[in-house]
């Protein structure tokens, strides 16, 4: 079994970021509050960082590809919580509520 | 130290002591039905993920990640329940609907990423060499980010400025027709 610098197996790291997937994927499937789905998918998306960089920890030394495109998801995060947060804001402010069953107001 | 005959190392036991922070705090955003403290549990959680990217060899991420997602994102989430939900009159209530359906799922897609993960074998490329040190690794990740990768860094300059502008134009108030809110 391939280990990293501290002698933690790779596997170990993949089967956290799975966990963390699969526990966003249930929040994002059982919540209808929108805050708490956007909340979800950050998680899935630090799932993702986490098998980014822990493939990037086994390349050979200077390719640093998984942490410049672990950086690349962070940014993407960022911007997608930004947006997703102003129109959530948005929608709060037309409608009072911020479920996520009843936002039709791209129906008006 | 040994445990049932295998040898555990340090590092492997504060893995195992962050992974189940992380992971509990984890569960507990999606099952807490008081959003703001599924909230905080988001930013222990985020924080959890800080804590795997060091045991990564990865310093300079968690160094990102705590600014970034701690300090940016969850902040920002706590300002948006605190915007959109009215705290005295209203409770911060988000109950779980169809559990056992997203359940089932979420347990299938794990058995199914559990089981390509244990049944890989995963070669190792590089022979690393104890924890690389620190300076150099941040000088390559600069070095891969402005030559390898300069196109999608440029890509997301572009993107942050076009957020940063969509964001400010979308949560703005209208002026104009709809007063009432």
């Amino acid at each position: 079994m391939s280990h990293n610098a501290y002698g933690i197996p790779i596997s170990w790291f993949l089967t956290v970021g799975a966990m963390l997937f699969c526990i966003g994927l249930f929040g994002m499937m059982v919540r209808r509050n929108a805050i708490s789905m956007l909340m979800s998918i950050e998680l899935m998306l630090n799932a993702a960082n986490i098998n980014l960089i822990a493939f990037g920890s086994y390349l050979i030394k200077p390719v640093m590809a998984g942490q410049a495109f672990a950086i690349f998801v962070i940014a993407l995060a960022a911007s997608e919580a930004a947006i997703g947060l102003a129109i959530i804001i948005r929608v709060y402010q037309l409608e009072r509520h911020i479920d996520a069953d009843k936002m039709t107001v791209l129906k008006l | 130290m040994t445990i049932f005959g295998n040898v555990i190392t340090g590092y492997q036991l504060a893995f195992v002591a962050i992974a189940g922070i992380t992971l509990l705090a984890a569960v507990m955003v999606v099952l807490l039905p008081n959003i703001l403290k599924a909230a905080l549990c988001l930013a222990l959680a985020l924080f959890g993920i800080a804590g795997l990217y060091v045991l990564m060899n990865a310093p300079f991420l968690a160094a990102v990640q705590v600014m970034v997602y701690v300090g940016g994102i969850a902040t920002m989430i706590v300002l948006a329940i605190f915007l959109t939900h009215r705290f005295m009159k209203v409770k911060l209530f988000d109950a779980i609907y169809n559990p056992l359906l997203g359940a089932g799922v979420a347990a299938i897609t794990f058995l199914f990423l559990f089981l390509t993960v244990i049944n890989s074998v995963w070669v190792k490329q590089a022979v690393a060499n104890g924890p690389a040190e620190q300076g150099s690794q941040i000088s390559n990740i600069a070095d891969s980010l402005l030559q390898t990768y300069v196109f999608p860094f440029e890509l997301i300059t572009i993107v942050l400025i076009a957020v940063l502008i969509g964001a400010v134009v979308l949560a703005k108030e209208d002026t104009g027709n709809n007063n009432e809110s």
